[in-house]
């Protein structure tokens, strides 16, 4: 048997299944925790900037990836910004064709330097376009626990 | 979330207490992996496998280097050739090393301890052995070079595994 047909069809060879209990817990950090609870609490989108580099990651980032400069300067941005690529994923991630396609995102939130990755909804896939404007669309704040499906999906604005 | 400056002399970062985790003072995201797995026993280890499954303990003969393996494998590590027969080892031995372990694999304590031990198969080389544990022997008595058998489960609850043998005992 081939290696890549044993590879496909394990069950057809001597093998032993299993499964690793894995749990994780991930924290924000310092950083994704400003930005959390105030999308949380405010329904608001802060980053951080830095002044040597002229940059504004949003997410905060409590340094600059560039220059290393410790950053504490947290500013407003958009909920409006600029989709700067998508791509339609017609498959889930149990490899199954999806019922409706679901489409994936970069934006650029207004006043940022750097990309979110997102869903985008109310929009079809061929309606889309490079550059087109977009806002955040965000749960009610009771139903907001300060994470990223905090932002339900950006739309076309 | 406390910055605990004073505890932290060399490092930044933010240290966390269980209980930071269940009053939520720290946002979080869970996720469990679906880290399911299949692991292809090989060649070898795959007829030795269906061996045990019918009771028997197979080794593989290298005619170079004159040895007999347990377990087996595809080729000979000492001559880097393939392997020339297969050959059915008794069911005995005699114990090689052991250990009284008074700990679980899941780093639980016992009191009757679990004695895994290298069991030198009869028929195979010198040195040639398989690790497996101890049975029906008080772990005080339990000596280097003593005489064993492997204990095996009743053939219609045997499935290819090296848990078919449920233990060596002294004989």
């Amino acid at each position: 048997m081939a290696l890549k047909q044993r590879i496909e069809q394990v069950g057809n060879v001597k093998a032993w299944f299993g499964e690793l209990p894995v749990e994780s817990l991930y924290t924000a950090g310092v950083g994704g925790e400003q930005f959390f609870r105030t999308l949380k609490d405010e329904g608001v989108f802060t980053g951080t900037r830095c002044e040597q580099c002229g940059i504004v990651y949003v997410p905060g980032r409590i340094f600059c990836e560039r220059c290393l400069t410790k950053l504490d300067r947290w500013v407003k941005v958009g909920s409006e910004g600029t989709l700067k690529s998508w791509t339609v994923l017609y498959l889930g991630l149990d490899g199954k064709p999806q019922a409706e396609p679901e489409i994936v995102g970069l934006i650029e939130l207004d006043g940022a330097s750097t990309v979110l990755v997102h869903r985008l909804g109310n929009i079809q896939p061929a309606e889309i376009r490079f550059g087109m404007r977009v806002k955040a669309v965000l749960k009610p704040k009771s139903k907001r626990e300060g994470a990223i499906t905090d932002i339900r999906f950006f739309e076309p604005v | 979330m406390k910055q605990k400056k004073e505890t932290m002399p060399v490092l930044p970062g933010t240290g966390l207490k269980d209980e930071d985790f269940k009053k939520g003072r720290v946002l979080t995201t869970s996720w469990n992996a679906d880290a399911r797995y299949a692991w292809d026993a090989g060649v070898a280890i795959g007829r030795y496998l269906a061996g045990l499954k019918q009771g028997k303990i197979l080794g593989v003969g290298c005619n170079k280097c004159g040895r007999v393996m347990v377990p087996p494998r595809i080729f000979c590590e000492w001559c880097f050739r393939n392997i020339d027969e297969w050959v059915e080892l008794k069911d005995t031995g005699r114990v090689n090393t052991f250990s009284l372990c008074y700990v679980t694999w899941d780093v639980k304590r016992i009191k009757e301890p679990q004695i895994p031990a290298v069991i030198e198969v009869d028929g195979a080389s010198p040195g040639m052995g398989i690790m497996h544990l101890l049975g029906e022997v008080d772990p005080k008595k339990v000596q280097v070079g003593m005489r064993v058998k492997a204990v095996w489960k009743p053939a219609n609850e045997r499935e290819g595994a090296i848990t078919d043998i449920k233990y060596f005992k002294p004989i």
